[in-house]
């Protein structure tokens, strides 16, 4: 709007010009120019306007919807896909949850998958470590980031100019990757491969080509024994395919069945396995071969002239060999010793009992844990000694680490003219490396598996790679010259893998089309190409006696190296859930330490209570020259003169980018640094490892004590149930048979006036009406069954948003998770956990643990009580319960007040003491502060926020989308619909989720079992949590007595009841 | 006028008429303030700042710069909020109760400790507020209307009926100290010649004009108001115990509580206005109103009550051995000879031992005695409810969860901050308020007075 004109000026402006209008004017400049005063206003207040919208917004959260939707992506509906875990140590079947195109929750694929998809926290977890924004985003080359063009280049330029190439590489159970090997080998000649694992189980191999001629490790079928015996073998943790043993474990726990395996387990360590033992021994590592060779003279099988020594005519070895023998065929005998003379004996044993034709199948051959320790030893020597010239390749291995001449051999590798590695992480080996090839993560990965000779299994990616990674079999075939690189999108290896089944699919039993039988494997994650029955070997006659291999090193301890349930062998100790994980055992989280008898330690001055503000003894530990120093965990249960210490911990030594979790973090936020490099959280205990022809994880070692103390961030301190009656419930199997289960499960009772009844009769209040009325989720757990391997915690913790704190937290007693496991030892002054003896002292219970305790696990989550107390005691009524019986968390209503947890009889509520997805303090552990940790979430829960109360809401999201499945299929909701994440996970079916009001609910089934019972029932908040009685199948005639009065008074007493009943009843006639 | 016996002992002492009384409780206020005073408001200024500053930081980074855990919700937050609370009983006790039972030994006494009773009941009142995980949000446990739905607080929350109950008596609590500060308000009004002061003071004396229809009033309101908050002192310290009576933790749980607390809020309130009278009858030179005979009245109160505690402990302890119950034994094997073993024999020491001192005569009438016992009486009296609150939650049902609680920095400097409060708003009250009731005193003295009661004839 032009205003180029003259103003109209009064008439009396002409006879007064004084008057000096043109002041407020605009002059000819303002005049000329096109913004005017209206449209200076204009601008002004739209700009004015624009500003303050744009100041009032709230940040952008960008969700943008697909323009053409993918066919089978629909917003907020999950995808699960069937594939496969292997990391070189564990292998499992797994089902994987997409969410909008990202894996966020990892699950046991239980309808198809080998060893009904048996899982372990490791398996849970890795879907995180995917998300872990250390993970090398690019090839390197020298240390630098290089890309692919370039980085094939040079290695196809040194692999060409090679006179020898050696790949060291994880167990390959992979067929088709095991071809490109062997065509590489052909490729370039001169090629030696050599398959390391970091824990290696060689003994066992070797141990079988001495007696049956075949250098294997045999499938073992636990659920099939009547008696386990295991010599110094986790079997349902860390001990060969653990994941899988687990369930086979359990399937003979259920005293239901009218029977029960009898486990015996003798053991320095205290560990899973010995932890769910009906009759453990504590024996030190150098006395297994006496054991065994105990067992077989005691069972009449040849001990090639090992003598028992002071075992011979050992009562428990009796009584064990007298249940071995009464249960021939069906029992089971395994050895954690890596020493071939050992397995040897157990070979022995097993062959003599007959377990060949079932427990045991040496033709289903496990092609995991092919380990050439021999090959590698010598490598490793060779490469020190510079005898190693040309190229090595390092296959998904990580010897630096895991060798215990790692360090000498990463100064080696610097002086080998061309080093590769494929590591995804730039680790302690890839860092040594000249180049590094990052492989995918095995979610984002085709692959394929072969776990044991009759199945093969598919590993299907489950999205795009995120980094420019590349399959390692990709490389290899780009290096040999007969693949190119076409980026992310690379169906290179995918081909390869379709290729080689093509053969593989003629091999199948079940005649169908290459396309189906694909797609089948595709769908189903795993395809049995034969069955290979058990059946009894021709045993080799040895001629030469046994040499037991004497222990390593010098000292007055032996020292057992193990893995734990969390962390493994350390292949994630970058992953903050892992190494947040509470130890089943010992409560630890984030530490390794020296795990010693309970006793023992006492009486040599190590501190035995510890708290927050109270840590460890610290101690220096040596072996064989090589000295770390530990703090010191007094544990109950573990063999005098002995030692434990895990491995998997002190990873990245050099501050070696393996994961955001793996490095100690300061109190308010930031690394701790020592020379500007990263402190790596507990010690590497693989330093300990020795070599006699094949690895040995037992030592002698000398133990010195330091004055200092280290803290200690545990989740549970105390070691004892007290002897409290009603928070768990433990009987004999001989009584859970024969007796009354008044004895054992005798609901608590209130004296009347007409003689004693169930609290449960009596109510303040109106009962809730969630009963009988509509849906009422319950869930049961079965403390027999429950082996406290701890795959639920971190199912619980990747489905649910679980923060992670830190050390520095969890040791101020703040961790978060939703679902904890709590073990209780049993002290001297109780006949079992849970019942006291008559003469006990308060004291007693709290100090005098038993020196070979038994031990329960009890998963305890929210209770969603009934009469939920914390919900009466909310000011603003942000804990409520739901009409469907759940005690369900409004965080937005939440005002922080923390009653409702001081209140809660399970303490199971967890507060958000600081905003843990953003304050400074988390920011290297809580991945929801990492812009791609944070793709892990569940978009399904809530992250919560500073200040407010959670706890578990029994997957209340999932129940929801269980119920919305039923209700389009028009139909009630049953079973299989809902589920928790715990239930899901759960490898031993001990939590059953489902629907109580549902007369035919499995749930609704168990609490009505004899074994059924409600943890803290007497104080009446009425939960909708059952727990099964734990079953113990071993003689306990104190308790056995002790129930039977308590049965025998309770039947007195209902009988003077229903007298005096009479009685008043005719009186009143 | 009411005769007194004259072997009872005279409440003013020395030969003070109306005139001297109003002289000695205005002077301080005229005069300048001694440096003793600016010395002391400093140190109370920077603790109570101190205070503030470690609040500020709690609300800016979270509750977890406490040292509480998953087990162990509430300590010294609420230690120190029903400890406060507690203080803040015997202003109402003083004023109320003893006004109804005519005690005339109260007059020299009740302002200050109904001013006490305001600023403990502020510290208390604070305590609630910022132990909450968000604060910003605390005015939802007002049951205000609001867009929310059909969100309303929960009335079965013990909690909520403190929300009431402290602000019922708080307020209840500043009338009463209001209303009777009127006339003193206004005899300042008439004195001081600042006209600043003058007009704050008129202000403040709402226009009394001292009519005999004014002092009708005065005493209606007086009496009115005594009997609101007479019920009031009983009812607080009752509800505030029902945080923990009500809720199913053993030791918490407890039906003998709400007598316990109000006779052990009774039993603290009165040693913390013998800590603050005893000094401040020395820094006002205020001796012939409050002296000998005041404390030791004082004293016998805070006998009789600690021994209700002690009766009470003792109970707690009985029935928990005589209920059968394994949680209940536990918690109270716990206290006395678990981990904070040393929190509950400083508990018994202070609250059980102590005042039975007091059965001595030359004890309870000796100042520096009283002033030490007072102290240690305050100091039991916070160990009491740390060791409630802390020793039972620490270890309760389940073993597994069992922890221990250890304050931080931020858990003391709020502590220690809101004592530096307390002294500086009692301090302020001390410098510009009449500290003794003018009014009332004047109304005693011819019964009660020294001079006048062994002369009696002399004055007519």
């Amino acid at each position: 709007m032009n205003t180029n004109e003259e103003y109209f000026e009064s008439r009396v402006d002409m006879s007064a010009p004084s008057l000096s209008v043109d002041e407020f004017l605009a002059d000819e400049q303002t005049r000329e120019s096109s913004t005017n005063r209206r449209d200076f206003l204009k601008f002004l207040g739209f700009s004015v306007a624009a500003a303050t919208i744009a100041a009032c917004e709230a940040p952008v959260t960008k969700a943008i919807p697909y323009v053409v939707k993918p066919e089978d992506i629909t917003p907020g509906k999950a995808n699960w896909y069937a594939s496969n875990y292997y990391d070189g140590n564990t292998f499992a079947s797994v089902m994987v949850k997409t969410r909008e195109g990202r894996p966020i929750h990892i699950k046991g694929n239980k309808d198809f998958g080998y060893g009904e998809g048996g899982i372990s926290p490791e398996v849970v977890a890795s879907v995180l470590s995917l998300y872990d924004n250390e993970r090398l985003k690019a090839p390197l080359m020298n240390g630098k980031e290089t890309n692919w063009t370039n980085l094939d280049a040079e290695i196809a330029k040194g692999l060409s100019k090679s006179s020898s190439i050696t790949i060291v590489s994880e167990t390959v159970i992979s067929p088709s990757t095991q071809k490109i090997i062997n065509s590489f080998s052909e490729k370039f000649g001169n090629v030696n491969h050599i398959q390391y694992d970091a824990v290696s189980y060689a003994g066992i191999r070797t141990a079988n080509m001495a007696t049956f001629g075949k250098a294997a490790i045999p499938s073992y079928d636990f659920s099939k024994a009547k008696t386990i015996v295991s010599v110094g073998a986790d079997f349902l943790n860390g001990w060969l395919i653990s994941n899988i043993y687990r369930s086979q474990y359990a399937k003979t726990r259920k005293p239901e069945n009218g029977w029960m395996s009898k486990h015996f387990q003798i053991e320095a360590n205290m560990s899973i396995a010995g932890a769910n033992a009906d009759e453990r021994l504590m024996v030190k590592p150098s006395q297994y071969g006496l054991v065994l060779s105990a067992i077989a003279e005691e069972i009449g099988a040849d001990s090639f002239g090992v003598s028992p020594g002071e075992f011979k005519g050992n009562t428990f070895v009796k009584s064990l060999c007298a249940s071995l023998k009464s249960n021939k065929n069906e029992s089971i005998l395994v050895c954690g010793s890596n020493d071939e003379a050992l397995q040897i004996l157990t070979n022995s044993i097993n062959y003599k009992l007959g377990n060949y034709s079932a427990t045991i199948n040496l033709n289903d051959e496990v092609n995991l844990f092919k380990s050439e320790d021999q090959k590698m030893n010598k490598f490793v020597n060779d490469a020190i000694a510079g005898k190693i010239k040309g190229s090595v390749i390092f296959y998904n291995c990580n010897p630096v680490y895991s060798h215990p001449k790692g360090a000498a051999l990463a100064e080696a590798l610097s002086k080998i003219d061309l080093t590769i590695s494929t590591a995804s992480w730039n680790d302690e080996t890839a860092s040594s490396c000249k180049f590094v090839a990052p492989n995918h993560h095995s979610l984002e990965s085709w692959n394929d598996y072969s776990p044991t000779k009759g199945y093969l299994a598919l590993a299907q990616p489950t999205i795009k790679p995120i980094h420019e990674t590349s399959a390692a079999q990709e490389s290899f075939l780009v290096w040999m010259g007969v693949a190119k690189r076409v980026g992310r999108e690379s169906k290179v290896y995918y081909d390869f893998i379709r290729s080689s089944w093509s053969e593989l699919a003629t091999q199948s039993t079940e005649v169908i089309g290459f396309e189906d039988f694909w797609n089948l494997a595709v769908h189903n994650g795993m395809t049995k190409i034969q069955s290979y029955a058990a059946e009894i070997p021709v045993m080799n006659v040895l001629t030469s006696k046994l040499a037991v291999k004497k222990l390593n090193g010098s000292g007055n301890y032996e020292l057992t190296l193990y893995s734990k349930t969390s962390l493994g062998i350390g292949n994630q100790a970058g992953n903050p859930w892992l190494q947040e994980m509470s130890d089943p055992i010992s409560k630890i989280t984030w530490d390794n330490y020296i795990t010693m008898n309970y006793q023992e330690a006492q009486e040599a001055g190590y501190n035995v209570v510890m708290d927050q503000e109270h840590g460890a003894s610290t101690a220096k530990i040596s072996v064989n020259g090589v000295t770390l120093e530990l703090p010191v965990i007094p544990t109950p249960g573990q063999a005098k003169g002995t030692l434990g210490l895990a491995l998997g911990y002190g990873r990245g030594e050099n501050g070696e980018k393996i994961g955001k979790g793996a490095f100690k973090t300061k109190e308010y936020g930031g690394y701790e640094e020592d020379n500007g490099k990263r402190v790596p959280i507990g010690a590497n205990a693989f330093k300990f490892v020795s070599f006699n022809t094949s690895f040995s994880y037992i030592a002698l070692a000398s133990v010195a004590k330091l004055d200092s103390t280290y803290p200690i961030a545990s989740t549970q301190f105390q070691l004892t149930a007290m002897g409290r009656t009603s928070i768990v419930k433990e009987t004999t199997l001989d009584s859970f048979i024969n007796d009354d289960s008044n004895g054992y499960n005798l609901p608590p009772m209130l004296m009347t006036h007409h003689g004693p009844e169930k609290i449960s009769k009596f109510d303040l209040w109106a009962s809730h009406p969630v009963e009988h009325i509509g849906h009422r989720w319950a869930l049961s757990i079965d403390l027999s069954s429950c082996i406290g391997c701890g795959t639920c915690l971190i199912a619980c913790q990747s489905e649910n948003n679980v923060p992670v704190v830190g050390k520095d937290e969890v040791r101020r007693g703040r961790e978060m998770a939703w679902l904890r496991l709590d073990r209780y030892y049993k002290s001297t002054d109780e006949m079992a956990i849970g019942t006291k003896k008559e003469d006990f002292t308060f004291t007693g219970l709290e100090k005098n643990i038993d020196e070979n305790p038994t031990v329960v696990f009890m998963p305890m989550l929210c209770q969603h009580c009934n009469h939920a107390p914390c919900e009466t005691v909310c000011p603003v009524a942000a804990t409520t319960h739901s009409n469907e019986g759940l005690n369900q968390m409004t965080y937005n209503r939440c005002i922080g007040t923390r009653y409702c947890a001081n209140n809660c009889p399970y303490k199971v509520r967890r507060f958000n003491w600081f905003n843990y997805p953003s304050y400074k303090k988390f920011t290297e552990i809580n991945p929801s502060q990492d812009d791609l940790g944070r793709m892990v979430l569940n978009p399904d829960v809530t992250v919560r926020t500073r200040g407010v109360m959670e706890k578990c809401s029994l997957c209340v999201q999932k129940i929801q989308e269980g119920k919305l499945v039923a209700k389009v299929e028009s139909r009630p909701v049953v079973d299989s619909d809902v589920s928790t994440a715990c239930a899901d996970a759960c490898p031993t079916q001990a939590i059953t989720m489902g629907d109580w009001n549902d007369v035919n609910s499995a749930v609704r089934k168990a609490s009505s079992e004899s074994r059924a019972y409600q943890a803290l029932e007497e104080i009446g908040v009425k939960p909708n949590i059952w727990y099964q009685t734990k079953v113990r199948n071993h003689s306990n005639q104190e308790l056995r007595k002790h129930q039977q009065k308590i049965a025998d008074k309770r039947k007195h007493d209902l009988e003077k009841h229903s007298h005096g009943h009479d009685h008043a009843h005719g009186e009143h006639h | 006028m009411h005769k007194e016996a004259a072997i009872r002992e005279p409440l003013i002492l020395g030969h003070k008429t109306y005139h001297d009384i109003t002289n000695d409780v205005c002077h301080p206020i005229e005069d300048k303030a001694p440096r003793m005073w600016y010395l002391l408001f400093t140190i109370a200024a920077i603790i109570g700042l101190y205070g503030v500053g470690t609040i500020l930081y709690l609300l800016g980074t979270g509750i977890g710069t406490w040292g509480l855990n998953k087990t162990v919700g509430w300590a010294w937050d609420i230690t120190n909020f029903v400890w406060w609370v507690g203080i803040g009983h015997a202003g109402t006790l003083i004023s109320a109760v003893l006004l109804l039972f005519r005690q005339k030994w109260r007059m020299a006494i009740n302002r200050s400790a109904e001013a006490m009773t305001i600023f403990a009941v502020f510290m208390a009142g604070l305590f609630p507020l910022i132990h909450m995980g968000r604060l910003w949000l605390g005015y939802w446990v007002l049951p205000l209307p609001n867009q929310f739905g059909s969100l309303w607080t929960n009335f079965n929350s013990p909690l909520l009926w403190d929300v009431f109950a402290i602000s019922t008596y708080l307020s209840v609590s500043l009338v009463f100290w209001y209303i009777g500060l009127i006339p003193d308000f206004a005899t300042l009004r008439d004195r001081v010649k600042n006209p600043l002061s003058k007009k704050m003071y008129a202000l403040l004396s709402f226009g009394w004009s001292g009519r005999a229809k004014n002092w009708n009033r005065f005493e209606l309101v007086s009496l009115v108001l005594a009997g609101i908050a007479t019920p009031l002192v009983f009812s607080v310290h009752s509800i505030v115990s029902f945080d923990f009576a009500t809720s199913v933790i053993p030791g918490w749980h407890t039906t003998i509580f709400p007598p316990y607390f109000v006779a052990g809020a009774v039993f603290s309130g009165f040693a913390m206005v013998q800590t603050l009278m005893l000094i401040m009858r020395k820094a006002f030179k205020l001796e012939a109103y409050i002296h000998t005979k005041h404390v030791e009245y004082m004293n016998i109160v805070i006998m009789v009550t600690g021994s209700i505690v002690g009766v009470a402990y003792l109970t707690e302890l009985f029935v928990s051995w005589y209920s059968g119950v394994e949680y209940e034994s536990y918690a109270f094997i716990n206290r006395f000879s678990g981990p904070y073993a040393w929190a509950y024999w400083s508990m018994m020491t202070c609250n059980v031992f102590s005042p039975q001192l007091m059965w001595f005569k030359k004890l309870r009438r000796s100042l520096l005695f009283t002033f030490v016992i007072s102290i240690v009486v305050n100091i039991g009296m916070w160990f009491e409810r740390f060791v409630i609150i802390v020793t039972s939650i620490h270890r309760d049902y389940l073993p597994s969860s069992w922890s221990m609680f250890y304050p931080t920095a931020i858990d003391i400097g709020v502590y220690v901050g809101t004592i530096g409060l307390f002294f500086v708003f009692f301090l302020l009250f001390a410098r510009f308020f009449p500290v003794l009731p003018i009014a009332e005193l004047k109304t005693i003295l011819k019964s009660s007075g020294e001079a006048q009661k062994n002369s009696p004839d002399k004055h007519h």
